[in-house]
C-alpha cells in the first residue's frame, strides 16, 4: 500500500481517496432522498384536516435549542478533525465525544417535542400535514441516531488503534456525514419551523 | 490549547449562530411572505455554504471538480423534485 505523506492521513492512500469520493456521491443521493421528503411536506403542509396547523403546533424555544445543539456539534467535530490532523489523539477523542453528547441532547429535545405533539393530539395519523412532518423529522432523527452508533464505534477504534490511514479515513468520512445532517437540519429549521411560524 | 481552536473555525461557528438569529427576523417581525421567505432562503444557503467550504473541506480535495459536479447534480435533482412536485400538485392544478 502506497502512503502519500504530502496530504492529510485520511487521504493518504488511493483507497482512502476513493472512499471519500464515494461518500460524497452517497451524500448526493441523500440530498435526493431529503428532497423527496421536503417535496411531500410542502405539498401537504396545508392539509391539516381537524388537527393543528403548523403555527398552532410549533414553538420557537425547543427549535432554537435543537439548532444551537446541532450547530455546536458541527463545530466540535470540525475541531476534532483539525486535532486529528495535528496528530493529537486525546483532544480529537474529546471533541468527537462532545459531538456525540450534543447529538444525543439534540435527539432528547426532539423526542420531547414529539411526545408533546402527540400529547396535544397531533399524531402521524391525524392529518396529511402531520404525516409528512413526522416522516421528514423522523428520517432526519433516524440519521442522527445512526450517527451516534457509528461515531461511538469509530471512537472505540481510535482508542484501540490510534491514528492509522484506516481510522483517520473513517473519522473524516463520519465528520462529512455529521456536517451533512447539520445542513439538512438548517433547511428543516428554516423551511419547516420558521416558515410555519411566519 | 490555542492551536486546537483555529480562528477560522471559531469565526465560522459564531457566524453560523448569527445566521440562525438573523433567520429569526422572518418570524419575530411582521414581514410580508415574500420578504420573510427571502430572508430564510438567503440565510439557509449561506449557512449550507459555510458548512460545505469551511467544515467539509471541499476545496482541499484533489477531486474537487468532481465533487462540485456531483453536488450540483444532486442539487439539480433535488430542486426539480421539489419544484416539479409543487408545480404538479399545487400551482399547476387549481380547482376552480
Amino acid at each position: 500500500m502506497k502512503i502519500d505523506h504530502s496530504v492529510p492521513m485520511e487521504y493518504s492512500t488511493d483507497e482512502n481517496k476513493m472512499k471519500i469520493l464515494g461518500f460524497w456521491i452517497f451524500l448526493g443521493a441523500e440530498i435526493a432522498l431529503f428532497s423527496t421528503l421536503f417535496a411531500v411536506y410542502f405539498t401537504l403542509q396545508g392539509n391539516t384536516n381537524v388537527g393543528p396547523t403548523a403555527s398552532d403546533l410549533f414553538h420557537l424555544s425547543p427549535v432554537m435549542i435543537e439548532t444551537i445543539l446541532l450547530l455546536s456539534s458541527s463545530f466540535t467535530i470540525g475541531l476534532g478533525v483539525h486535532a486529528m490532523r495535528l496528530g493529537l489523539k486525546k483532544p480529537m477523542m474529546t471533541f468527537f465525544g462532545i459531538t456525540l453528547v450534543l447529538g444525543a441532547a439534540f435527539l432528547g429535545v426532539e423526542v420531547y417535542e414529539f411526545v408533546t405533539y402527540v400529547g396535544e393530539g397531533a399524531t402521524i395519523q391525524t392529518s396529511g400535514f402531520l404525516s409528512a412532518l413526522f416522516t421528514l423529522l423522523g428520517t432526519h432523527g433516524l440519521h442522527v441516531t445512526f450517527g451516534l452508533l457509528w461515531g461511538g464505534s469509530i471512537l472505540l477504534q481510535i482508542k484501540k488503534r490510534g491514528f492509522t490511514p484506516e481510522t483517520t479515513n473513517k473519522s473524516f468520512i463520519f465528520s462529512l456525514y455529521w456536517h451533512f445532517l447539520d445542513v439538512v437540519w438548517i433547511f428543516i429549521f428554516s423551511f419547516v419551523y420558521l416558515k410555519g411560524l411566519m | 490549547m490555542k492551536q486546537l481552536f483555529p480562528a477560522q473555525h471559531v469565526m465560522g461557528f459564531l457566524f453560523s449562530l448569527l445566521l440562525s438569529l438573523v433567520a429569526l427576523v422572518a418570524v419575530l417581525f411582521d414581514l410580508s411572505f415574500a420578504a420573510g421567505m427571502t430572508i430564510l432562503v438567503v440565510t439557509a444557503l449561506v449557512q449550507a455554504g459555510l458548512q460545505l467550504f469551511l467544515f467539509m473541506h471541499v476545496k482541499e480535495n484533489a477531486e474537487s471538480k468532481t465533487l462540485y459536479l456531483n453536488i450540483l447534480y444532486a442539487l439539480f435533482v433535488g430542486l426539480v423534485t421539489i419544484f416539479g412536485t409543487l408545480f404538479a400538485m399545487r400551482w399547476g392544478y387549481m380547482v376552480k
